[in-house]
């Protein structure tokens, strides 16, 4: 087990290592001037030779790469730089934005709760919205609300988030003003109203991906004879459906929705650019628009990181439900 | 019965808007009035602002803030002349290369300290710091000592004197006519003691100047929260309360917040959205056209076939139908047809432009040794042409045009669309990029900027070219030094005229056009015009709170279902500006 989950550690660092990598040699390879775009167009050359030499972007690529990752993670001496941030015993640097000037570890530390925060309200909304939908759906199949769900569920998977984003902005913000049409707000209260379009624009995708899901389940699960069992002993049909039915159909949704984050996280880059959400998603596009380096490798990190310790989770949890794996 | 049931509803409504019942005088017509004091302004940028320290933002979005909270030696008056702003007055040395300010008694920073000629020396050598990130330190190259300084050889900017607390001196290695220009630049505004000596990161986020406002809250992407600086030296300015900035927000939603009286003023409308309000008659003659101090256009790489033979690139100045490229969008584009916009110099009768002439076009093509002829369509030059355009621009659709006008006279296009970086990197490497988008801004109003960065022969360089055309004239250079060193006004236009018609004859570029901003603000907000220099000036305006009330009220008494359009408009009858005319 122990042999198990070090070549399971050993590789997830890997993967982020070779992440990190990729993305710093792709971004440093392209025919493109951090430089040029940190002094604007119309820089005169010196002046961008300059920026250049204070950035250390004159020097070759492999000494950059060295640098920064030398700089990544570096154990004590105890530091004040306000770029540093403290993981324990190791200090975690990514960096100052070019363009905004402020330490990386402080942008992403801004960020993220904004992100987390519509992401887990569109997680809500689109297992709240899948579920029901594909419950009522499975009930009346054949029916008006059958292919009325499954008409509105096509249209849903098919629209783009900004679009869907920008007539959600339209109805509920511009025209019935039951929620802002952007920005964040500042008391937490604020910040749950204002979160509540982008999350739905966020959710609506994964709500109509749910309901084909579970309806579909839930009609395989419905001709099942423990469901034919459960009806001939004259349980109610409601319990029918919610004890014995629903409770078999969410296996699948669970299971979807963990791997479905990385999809939120797409769809957040569009959906907070509209709604001015001053989460990853927004902080990724000025990044990437701006060739703001250190930000889009700050972003890299975070993510990879992410995803590479969701994957060790999900494999640990493997090595615990499944004996053979252990023996491996 | 029923008639008179509609009269009193609509009696009814003329007094919830004000309109005749003398509650509040009509609406966008009390500019004449003594101005308010109060009020906050709402505005909002589509980009973010990446910070405000007055060394190293330089963009657009940034410049039009650090306006309203630094303020400088000199500055620009409402016509755009150059006027003293901290300083008492200007004096220049009769062979142009001394300038003295003598400072304003009582100007104090926004942490209350007095500011004194110590503080302006401190700030301009901060600016000017090895290291320093100032995007454009190079313009201040002929302050005497620069190059020491700035290279870290020298500890003090020696062409920078203190004469006593309240007056500076500048000293200039020779006469240069931009240089009050670039004084008025907030890159060397004078910035309160925080900021230190030597340029650091933290300044940018809690910005200190001695402007009219203060920054109180600076969220990136969210926010700027401007007050007004209550001992700021002009007494009773400015006007407003405050400012709320808001940052990143699209342009549907500026148009959206606009309509429901959440934004004052806005400038950056979608295409549709400014055609929707110029259309629209309840906005007719709301607004103004920002001036344009843009020139757009073609390049061509003088060094690169076919552009390399003088009459080909003729050719191609005289194939393009300006008026054509103008018509796609109309009121933001305009056809131009010189290098430097008409709001500097405007051209007279005769003033040498480039045309649309398409026979001489044709005659070009044939002196140039690629005759072409258009029954046919044999002939002209027999390879395919890379055209860099930038995405998602007005650049792109340019380009469009130009294919099929360019195809008249057997140049064939291709084009390539790019975004912005690389397109800066493939234009400004030597022998890379034979033709496109060619566009500049002033970096400060002055002819000067239109020339010497783009066309001179000092500004080619095998990488990171500022001159995409890699265009070298000995009889340009020596007119644009000459126009540099003159302090003589009329002789500096007539030696930019000289220059414009070298560009005619020459052809790097073909100009086209000048893009321009509709700008849009509530009727209640009074003291604003679109600047002829500075973008988004809104230091002077002020609010009419009882116009801003009956505004509000109309709004929300449902006239906005009627027609939202209406809602800013009640009870004025007569235009403001008109928007006719275009951007100047």
């Amino acid at each position: 087990m122990l042999a198990y989950l070090g070549r399971r550690l050993l590789w997830s660092l890997f993967t982020v290592w070779a992440v990190v990598t990729l993305t710093f040699f792709i971004y440093n390879v392209l025919p493109e001037d951090p430089a040029r775009v940190i002094a604007g167009p119309q820089a005169r050359p010196a002046d961008v030779a300059r920026i250049r030499t204070q950035l250390g972007l004159d020097q070759p690529v492999h000494v950059r790469y060295g640098r920064y990752m030398s700089n990544l993670v570096r154990p004590p001496p105890e530091t004040k730089d306000d770029a540093v941030w403290k993981l324990g015993p190791v200090r975690i640097d990514l960096g100052v934005s070019y363009l905004k000037r402020k330490p990386v570890t402080q942008l992403l530390a801004k960020a993220l709760p904004p992100t987390l925060l519509v992401g887990f309200l569109a997680l809500v909304i689109e297992v709240a919205i899948g579920a029901a939908a594909g419950v009522l759906a499975a009930m009346k199949r054949h029916g008006v609300l059958d292919y009325g769900t499954v008409g509105l569920t096509l249209v849903g998977i098919s629209a783009p988030t900004f679009l869907t984003g920008l007539l959600l902005q339209h109805f509920f913000a511009r025209e019935l003003k039951l929620f802002p049409l952007d920005g964040y707000g500042q008391t937490s209260a604020e910040q749950l109203h204002s979160a509540f379009l982008p999350a739905l624009t966020l959710g609506l995708y994964g709500a109509a991906y749910y309901t084909r899901l579970v309806r579909d389940e839930m009609i395989t699960l419905l001709k099942e004879d423990y469901i034919r069992t459960a009806r001939a002993k004259g349980q109610r049909e409601w319990l029918v459906i919610v004890r014995h039915a629903l409770r078999n159909a969410l296996m699948p949704l669970v299971t979807v929705v963990g791997l479905s984050m990385g999809g939120l996280v797409g769809g957040a880059i569009v959906t907070e650019k509209i709604f001015r959400w001053p989460g990853i998603g927004s902080l990724s596009v000025d990044a990437i628009v701006e060739r703001d380096g250190p930000v889009i490798m700050g972003v890299v990190i975070l993510f990879s990181t992410v995803v590479v310790a969701a994957n060790f989770l999900v494999d640990l949890s493997y090595a615990v439900l499944d004996p053979r794996i252990r023996k491996r | 019965m029923r008639s008179i049931r509609t009269k009193i509803e609509l009696l009814a409504a003329l007094a919830a808007l004000g309109c005749s019942t003398g509650v509040a005088p009509p609406i966008g017509e009390n500019r004449d009035g003594p101005p308010q004091r109060g009020g906050v302004l709402r505005t909002a940028f589509f980009t973010d602002v990446r910070g405000l320290d007055a060394a190293t933002a330089f963009d657009t979005a940034a410049s039009a803030i650090e306006s309203l909270v630094y303020d400088g030696l000199v500055t620009y008056d409402d016509a755009g002349k150059l006027v003293p702003q901290v300083a008492e007055r200007i004096d220049v040395s009769p062979d142009g290369k001394r300038y003295s300010f003598p400072l304003r008694r009582g100007v104090s920073f926004h942490d209350g300290a007095e500011l004194t000629a110590a503080d302006v020396k401190r700030s301009i050598e901060r600016a000017l710091h090895v290291k320093t990130p100032c995007p454009v330190p190079s313009y201040y190259e002929r302050i005497v000592g620069f190059s020491a300084y700035h290279d870290g050889k020298a500890d003090d900017l020696t062409g920078v004197k203190l004469d006593g607390d309240y007056q500076i001196t500048i000293e200039l290695t020779e006469p240069d006519a931009t240089f009050l220009h670039i004084m008025a630049l907030p890159i060397v505004a004078p910035v309160c003691k925080s900021a230190g000596k030597v340029w650091e990161r933290t300044f940018a986020s809690k910005p200190c100047g001695a402007g009219p406002f203060k920054v109180t809250r600076y969220e990136n992407g969210q926010i700027i929260k401007l007050v007004r600086h209550d001992g700021y030296w002009d007494k009773g300015k400015p006007y407003l309360d405050g400012i709320d900035w808001f940052l990143s927000m699209q342009s549907f939603t500026q148009r959206f917040k606009f309509e429901q009286g959440d934004l004052d003023y806005i400038r950056e409308l979608s295409e549709a959205d400014s055609l929707l309000y110029r259309t629209t008659p309840a906005w007719r003659g709301r607004g103004a056209w920002e001036p344009s101090l843009t020139t757009g256009g073609a390049f061509m790489n003088t060094e690169m076939a076919p552009f390399d033979n003088r009459h080909v690139r003729r050719a191609v100045s005289y194939a393009i139908d300006r008026e054509q490229l103008a018509s796609v969008r109309p009121g933001h584009v305009r056809a131009h047809a010189k290098m430097v916009p008409n709001v500097l110099i405007a051209p007279e009768p005769g003033y040498p432009q480039q045309t649309f002439d398409y026979a001489r076009a044709l005659e070009e093509m044939r002196l140039g040794g690629y005759p072409y002829d258009p029954k046919t369509g044999q002939g002209g030059y027999p390879k395919e042409i890379p055209y860099l355009a930038i995405l998602d621009s007005y650049a792109q659709t340019a380009a469009e045009i130009y294919q099929q006008q360019l195809a008249k006279i057997g140049i064939r296009l291709k084009i390539q669309v790019v975004g912005w970086p690389t397109f800066l990197a493939k234009t400004s490497r030597r022998k890379t990029a034979q033709m496109g988008f060619a566009g500049w801004h002033a970096d400060f109003p002055d002819a000067s900027t239109f020339f010497e960065p783009i066309l001179a022969t000092k500004s080619i360089q095998d990488e990171e070219s500022q001159n995409a055309a890699f265009f070298s004239n000995r009889q340009l250079d020596d007119v644009l030094d000459r126009a540099r060193r003159s302090t003589d006004e009329a002789e500096r236009k007539r030696l930019y005229r000289e220059a414009e018609d070298i560009v005619v004859q020459e052809a790097p570029w073909a100009t086209s056009y000048t893009y321009s901003y509709l700008e849009l603000w509530q009727p209640y907000l009074h003291g604003y015009r679109p600047h002829p220099v500075l973008s988004q000036h809104v230091r002077h305006a002020w609010i009419d709170g009882g116009q801003k009330k009956v505004a509000a009220r109309g709004c929300s008494r449902g006239l906005r279902a009627l027609d939202r359009f209406t809602c800013p408009e009640r009870g004025a009858g007569r235009s403001t500006l008109a928007l006719a005319g275009g951007p100047r």
